[in-house]
């Protein structure tokens, strides 16, 4: 039988440990691998799935994000019944205040109502800051099968890793969940990372919303550390690609990853089943000219390509200028590279111009981010 | 329910286009592959959005599956509308029968009701044959200032290939007091670029006309426009001097698609005033790898590259193995390369696999010698010693 399913992505998490990426969009809108932004990884996961009623939470900053979704057409997702849905904090007429989310459960507390409409048999709640591409008709089958009450997907950690912020640890006996702990680093106990996607029924996300209201609790989390001794709570290990994007050195060494290793390029981006949709520009094929030279790089469409790119991942519309040498760098959509300008470990936004014969480089620990329409 | 265009198109795309050959088997000519994202439908449809008109009929009749496919509701072209949008219109089962198009005023003639529901003031004609970027509503405009009864689009052709076109001999006011199809002395180099503007009314009335006659071959160059002449109407004709392009040859479609390379190419898809829509495919970004060298080339969305590609235009999701050399050709959708292979001046359609070391082609021969491989070939190390 088909699967009955329902989406809720929280967009704008975690904004905060992103500082310069997200000065102006949210953590969801952050354009990664040319020519995606986080957001569309969790929409084709949804997708792939048969999930068309998907609802996206989004506090602030989501401009550029409704402009990217648009009616979800390129998504598939512009349907007669359900599709895509905004939920935004909001005032009323007896409360002109409006509070922020601070946590996934407060935005599932003011949606409760909606929820309550709910036809689909279950909920996959996911965040945008783990980017991978996984079947999640898989976990919600596993999910059925097990007769969990909440199936949380996790990736095993081998080695230490430094995080800007807390991350959920999980450790496991047989699937079920044992041990939860929030941490910034890794510990051989709890060797499980939580990716922020779960799947529950949409009856239990109910009495979950209803049990947090009764007992003042605010947290998705507190929710679960208060339950999963006495509940059959389990996770599904998923031993694909992550790129989890905590922060801005994150987001520099997954993006260049992208371009150099082939196991990250075949698991995200290269899964025939599976691509990953995203809005349509009718953009041209890339123009490479008779100078071009071009090394393990990943390009977006619309681009001229006159100089050299080495290790780098290219959006759309960019342009290199003959003698311009770019190596371990990102450009975002629009940036143009004047003639024999060098960037080595350079992060720039949305239309930057590098003025001819400019050099700037960073450190690949340490990479130089050149803010939005900057002109250097 | 109503609902009045002023100006609807007619878009004839049910043509066989049998001098592209093996492309055209299983293919019909409009949805063929031409640099590497579009087909070649997509630049009538794109001149038709980017004029302002909505409403287009698609003539549909030789092998149109893969063209129905790639059309869909017209929604990559803008054209799901609500009021008007695109409409496949293939031959169908009447009262009294049922007939093929005959030709192309036939294939108008039999869908004059669905020109009629638009109750148009005008009708353009157009066909799915040729590359180009033209604004329309311009046209139109010069149609209803001229107040002509038709309007005939024309482009400058060299002197020596002139008898191959419709040739509109004019007066100084670009009114057109003779129209020859093929001559085989031409009095000048005007041809026409098979785009007419009818006022509808006029359309309608010649069109019933020269279903009644017999011995009429019911196509426009060679009976609507000459009767509308000799009938003392007004045409008028459209001067247009952009890029036009006639892909109908194998050897005219390498052409079109090497003017689109270089460094000074002569026709360029970058233009962001006037976009050329086409099909999204939802593929990755392209990747080219360290040991890749990839120089004056198109290349689109999904490619894979680890040779050398030189001179030439790749579609989408074409992968190109360690050692291959892929130059001066055109590679369709979805074809591997595969190591150490060489592809010289071909045109290889989609789906195709070149094996390992296969050789294809010859190098520097030019548009005459233009090396085909057809839609899913496999082609062996044996096999490429044939060609």
């Amino acid at each position: 039988m088909a699967i009955s399913a329902a989406g809720i992505i929280f967009s704008s998490l975690n904004d905060n440990t992103l500082s310069r990426l997200t000065s102006d969009r949210t953590v969801a809108a952050i354009p990664f691998a040319c020519r995606y932004r986080l957001i569309d990884f969790a929409l084709s996961n949804l997708v792939h799935a048969n999930i068309s009623n998907i609802s996206i939470v989004a506090n602030y900053n989501y401009r550029s994000l409704t402009e990217h979704i648009g009616s979800g057409k390129d998504y598939d997702l512009a349907r007669r019944e359900s599709g895509i849905n905004f939920i935004s904090p909001y005032s009323t007429a007896h409360s002109s205040s409006v509070k922020l989310f601070s946590t996934r459960l407060e935005a599932l507390r003011s949606m409760k109502e909606y929820i309550d409409e709910f036809k689909e048999d279950y909920v996959v709640l996911m965040d945008t800051d783990n980017v991978l591409n996984i079947d999640i008709s898989d976990v919600i089958k596993t999910h059925e099968r097990t007769g969990a009450k909440i199936t949380i997907v996790t990736k095993t950690i081998d080695k230490a890793f430094s995080a800007k912020r807390p991350r959920m640890m999980i450790s496991s006996v047989a699937g079920k969940i044992s041990d939860i702990a929030m941490s910034d680093t890794y510990t051989e106990r709890n060797n499980e990372l939580s990716l922020g996607i779960m799947v529950t029924t949409t009856i239990y996300l109910r009495k979950l919303i209803e049990e947090a209201q009764a007992h003042n609790l605010n947290s998705l989390t507190s929710l679960l550390l208060r339950n999963f001794k006495n509940e059959n709570y389990r996770t599904y290990n998923y031993k694909g690609y992550v790129a989890t994007v905590t922060s801005f050195l994150d987001y520099y060494k997954h993006s260049i990853e992208l371009a150099k290793n082939e196991e990250a390029r075949a698991s995200l981006l290269w899964r025939k089943e599976a691509p990953i949709f995203t809005r349509v520009h009718n953009s041209s094929p890339v123009v490479y000219k008779s100078t071009a030279k071009v090394e393990g790089s990943i390009i977006a469409d619309d681009c001229v390509i006159e100089g050299t790119v080495i290790d780098s991942v290219i959006f759309r519309g960019v342009k290199i200028e003959k003698g311009a040498v770019v190596r371990n760098s990102v450009l975002f959509h629009g940036t143009y590279v004047g003639k024999n300008a060098s960037l080595n470990c350079i992060v720039t936004d949305k239309d930057v111009h590098i003025s001819d014969g400019v050099s700037l480089s960073g450190n690949e620990n340490m990479p130089f981010y050149v803010q939005k329409r900057r002109k250097v | 329910m109503y609902c009045k265009k002023e100006c609807i198109a007619m878009l004839l795309a049910g043509g066989q286009g049998s001098r592209l050959y093996d492309l055209t088997k299983q293919t019909a000519k409009p949805a063929v592959t031409f640099g590497g994202k579009y087909k070649i439908i997509d630049f009538p449809l794109s001149n038709c959005i980017n004029s302002g008109i909505d409403t287009v009929g698609v003539l549909t009749q030789y092998q149109p599956l893969a063209l129905n496919e790639y059309i869909g509701n017209g929604a990559s072209w803008d054209l799901d509308r609500t009021r008007g949008g695109l409409s496949v219109l293939p031959p169908y089962q009447g009262y009294k029968g049922s007939d093929w198009y005959k030709g192309t005023a036939n294939a108008i003639y039999q869908n004059i009701n669905f020109i009629k529901q638009y109750n148009p003031d005008y009708v353009l004609i157009l066909s799915g044959d040729h590359i180009y970027r033209m604004d329309y509503s311009l046209m139109l405009e010069e149609h209803k200032r001229t107040g002509a009864a038709c309007t005939v689009a024309t482009i400058t052709v060299p002197m020596e290939e002139a008898s191959r076109f419709g040739i509109c001999n004019t007066n100084k006011d670009n009114s057109i007091y003779e129209f020859e199809e093929k001559p085989k002395n031409p009095k000048n180099n005007q041809a026409s670029m098979g785009i007419y503007i009818f006022t509808t009314k006029v359309l309608l009335e010649y069109l019933e006309a020269d279903e009644k006659d017999e011995s009429s071959s019911n196509d426009f160059g060679k009976n609507i426009i000459p009767n509308l002449l000799n009938n003392g109407e007004k045409l008028f004709a459209y001067k247009f001097d952009g890029y036009w392009k006639d892909v109908g040859t194998i050897s005219s479609l390498w052409e079109a698609n090497m003017d689109l390379i270089g460094d000074d190419p002569v026709l360029s898809m970058m233009d962001e005033s006037f976009r050329i829509y086409s099909k999204n495919m939802a593929r990755a970004p392209q990747y080219l790898g360290p040991k890749s060298t990839v120089t004056s080339s198109l290349v689109c969305e999904g490619c894979r590259i680890n040779g050398t590609v030189i001179n030439s235009v790749l579609s989408g999701g074409v992968i190109i193995e360690e050692g291959a050399i892929v130059k001066d050709s055109v590679i369709m959708e979805d074809v591997v390369i595969k190591a150490g292979a060489k592809v010289y001046t071909a045109i290889v359609d989609s789906d195709a696999v070149i094996e390992a070391g296969a050789i294809v082609g010859k190098d520097n021969v030019g548009k005459d010698g233009i090396t085909v491989i057809a839609k899913g070939k496999v082609i062996k190390v044996a096999d490429a010693a044939k060609n």
